[in-house]
């Protein structure tokens, strides 16, 4: 479902987002002044220095921290909680560990009501698209960390949000395993045109999937800059070798050096 | 949404108490219900003679000497069962069979081989602290993180001192679960066998009152064995504050 | 290798692993027959064996035992359905919460089971008011595990969930419930020993039925091999009802390996 884009603005408007986590009267500030607008369609990829605030910021378009300052609104509407048309994909992968890969993938069409016979086709369909059809009837317990990624990204999948908030998704992959899952979300992504926001740490990663890739500074986190992407689609593999690819990389890396340079310095 | 203030917890226990003390007064509570302040006012008395220390410092005495003997024995057994193989091969099935039976049903038994007096109250209190503070100091050694130890003994460590600065500090935590139940378990055996057997103590005590249908000593009584169960029990996680310094702050207790 | 040949390496395992059973038990009997201690204290396994199969023939040993674990169970199941309801509300409305905690962290230190001849003024020398005690000694860790249990539940289970779109009383259900599960098993094995413990020992200070009465006649009346074999029937209780537990929760919470029965 691929609306047009709405003639009132982007899906995602950030403005001077302000982001403090008080606790036993201490004050972090995780966030301060970012801005991004993200339009409909849209992959947006985020990197930057561990700590720079990137989880905060996807917890706050997903509706699970709130908004200390500044705007954030999806769709001209302030974000108000989480929902389903922002579906999340989580770090922690977040499995219900007493239910099967086929019902963990399926949950968010069982509470709806979805007839069994639906959900079993959604079930095989996404299971099959990231390669566990063999673990369909498994527990979380008994796989390794990167077949839990993948069935948490089938889950999200699953409820076919418009708006995707994916969080280090490949993460916990092996190289081989990764490369696949790139190559998976870019043909979903280019079927359904979904509106994306990908964080990851793989420079690589972040410049294959995106239209745009957002540098977020040291903490506290705002916009360092907004490299937009401009190779052509559909990207095969290939792209990688390319000297764009290399140029966009060299570029990247050069700006997040200075950033990951001062995060250590904070650290002492 | 608003955070209940800090004395919220009180409201409970001090209208159960209010409603307690006029009921009294009125005349319609129970005979076995008197005024708070009947209680209150027994105990001033008690404490005055010296009456009520006296009672109170034998039972604490049998119940803490108890506990540290069975709590020392089980931390000793524990931890080298859970670190030396073949002490657990000894010691786990003895156990792992009789931990579930309540060593409580030996009482009376106990009582015939060792006589009415203190020694057999020690005996059984000693018994059942044991259990839990083994337990836990096993599976407190025996979660002893394996890489760790190889690290000491890539540093060069030797046997002892892998026990004394790994092992031990790691199974700390563990072993001041089974510290706290077994303290809690010494005072409830404590004032049971009391309860059957004794001349003294706080158990004997309500026995006496409820022969002389004393109900205001037989809650004083009440109320001093719940303070000092309590007491003890906030000294016991005061220690394991200080013990456990380092290792509590990765944890949600450092909230 | 034949079944029988099976079956006799099995036992022989089965020996090797508890030969401290065996050699505790073995010394038990030799000192029972070394006369160093009269034979009427400390008597010996064949004598505990004869009274065993005596009393329980003759049906008293399962009438007492039988009542003995009604009380038991009465006063667990009563707890466990009270103690989770509490625990429930107390995960949910930090009011409930801020009212009724400090009870359960404040009185769990103070043995309860001084209040018993209060409750044998209230209920009753009888059944009653074993009931009532065993429901407020289970009451507590039931209620403290269930709480603890719900509240821990992992925050991004929690927000899974309501990404997916579910519903408060969906995630209530489908969600807290399950994830709580382990916590509260772990309340319910603490709590089902602990309804056996002061079931017995109330009856061991006062009654005329039930095995801690069985158990405190017998030791009156001498009958030091009658007690020890009520024992024994105590034991095995114990022992079965611990495993019963473990099974139960093997099966329940099937996603999770088992935790030491400690707290």
């Amino acid at each position: 479902m691929t609306g047009a884009t709405s003639a009132a603005g982007p899906v995602i408007a950030v403005r001077d987002l302000v982001k403090t986590f008080t606790r036993d009267g201490r004050t972090v500030e995780a966030m301060r002044g970012f801005s991004l607008a993200i339009a409909e369609g849209e992959f947006v990829t985020v990197v930057g220095p561990s700590g720079c605030g990137k989880s905060t910021f996807l917890h706050m378009v997903g509706g699970f921290e709130p908004v200390t300052g500044g705007e954030l609104l999806v769709d001209g509407r302030p974000v108000r909680g989480p929902g389903p048309d922002r579906g999340v994909v989580f770090q922690e992968f977040a499995l219900f560990p007493w239910r099967t890969v086929a019902e963990n993938v399926t949950w968010a069409l069982e509470i709806a009501g979805r007839p069994r016979a639906e959900r079993d086709a959604v079930a095989e369909r996404l299971i099959a698209k990231v390669g566990l059809t063999h673990f369909r009837q498994h527990y979380p317990a008994e796989l390794s960390g990167g077949m839990k990624q993948r069935v948490a990204i089938a889950r999200t999948l699953a409820f076919d949000p418009r708006i995707l908030l994916m969080d280090e998704p490949f993460g916990a992959l092996d190289a081989q395993n990764r490369e696949l899952m790139q190559e998976e979300l870019q043909v979903i992504w280019n079927d359904t045109r979904k509106t994306v926001l990908f964080i990851t740490h793989d420079i690589d990663e972040a410049i294959y999937l995106a239209d745009r890739v957002v540098v977020f500074t040291a903490r506290p986190g705002r916009l360092k800059a907004d490299v937009r992407i401009d190779l052509p689609r559909p990207r095969a593999i290939e792209v990688k070798k390319t000297p764009a690819y290399a140029a966009y990389r060299n570029h990247i890396w050069d700006l997040l050096r200075d950033e990951v340079l001062l995060a250590r310095r904070e650290e002492g | 949404m608003a955070r209940p203030p800090r004395w919220t917890g009180a409201i409970v226990p001090l209208l159960l108490l209010a409603l307690w003390e006029l009921s009294a007064r009125r005349g319609a509570a129970p005979e076995y219900l008197p005024a708070p302040s009947v209680i209150l006012a027994q105990m001033g008395a008690m404490l005055a003679s010296g009456e009520l220390l006296l009672h109170a410092a034998v039972s604490v005495y049998r119940a803490l000497s108890a506990f540290a003997i069975g709590a020392l024995c089980g931390a000793a057994v524990g931890l080298a069962a859970g670190t030396l193989g073949a002490v657990e091969r000894f010691y786990e099935p003895i156990i792992s069979l009789t931990y579930p039976v309540p060593k409580v049903a030996a009482l009376p038994i106990v009582f015939a081989w060792f006589g009415l007096g203190d020694i057999s109250k020690i005996v059984i209190i000693t018994i059942s602290v044991f259990y839990p503070v083994y337990i836990a100091a096993f599976f407190g050694a025996k979660a002893t993180s394996r890489v760790h130890i190889w690290a000491a003994r890539n540093m060069g460590a030797g046997g002892w001192q892998i026990f004394r600065r790994i092992v031990m500090p790691s199974a700390l935590p563990q072993l001041f679960n089974g510290l706290r139940v077994g303290l809690a378990l010494s005072f409830i055996v404590m004032f049971v066998a009391e309860l059957i057997a004794a001349q003294r103590g706080l158990g004997y005590l309500i026995a006496f009152a409820e022969e002389q249908t004393r109900f205001d000593i037989m809650y004083v009584a009440i109320a001093t064995i719940g303070i000092i169960g309590f007491g003890a029990d906030r000294l016991l996680l005061a220690v394991r504050r200080r013990a456990l310094k380092g290792q509590l702050l990765a944890t949600a207790e450092a909230r | 290798m034949s079944t029988a040949a099976r079956a006799a390496r099995a036992a022989g395992r089965g020996l090797v692993a508890n030969y401290s059973v065996f050699v505790a038990l073995v010394a038990y009997e030799l000192i029972s027959r070394s006369g160093l201690v009269s034979p009427r204290l400390i008597p010996s396994l064949v004598v505990i064996a004869e009274q065993l199969w005596r009393y329980t023939l003759n049906g008293d040993l399962p009438y007492h035992a039988g009542i003995s674990l009604y009380r038991a169970f009465a006063g667990f199941l009563l707890a466990a359905v009270v103690g989770v309801a509490f625990g429930a509300a107390m995960a949910r409305s930090r009011w409930v919460e801020a009212l009724f905690e400090p009870i359960f962290s404040f009185g769990y230190p103070i043995p309860k089971i001084s209040l018993y001849p209060i409750f044998i003024f209230v209920f009753g020398l009888g059944t009653g008011s074993k009931v009532a005690l065993v429901f407020l000694e289970c009451l507590y860790p039931i209620a403290i595990h269930a709480a603890a249990g719900m509240r821990a539940t992992d925050r991004v289970l929690i927000w899974a969930a309501e990404n997916m779109g579910a519903s408060r009383t969906q995630l209530f259900f489908r969600v807290m419930v399950p994830a709580a599960l382990p916590t509260l098993f772990t309340g319910l094995r603490i709590a089902l020993p602990v309804a056996l413990i002061v079931t017995l020992l109330t009856e061991i200070i006062g009654e005329s039925r039930g095995l801690g009465y069985f158990i405190t006649f017998a030791s009156a009346s001498f009958e030091y091999a009658r007690a020890m074999a009520a024992f024994v029937i105590v034991a095995v209780i114990g022992f079965a009802l611990d495993r019963g537990v473990v099974a139960l929760r093997r099966r329940i919470v099937f996603w999770q390996k088992d935790t030491p029965p400690i707290a």
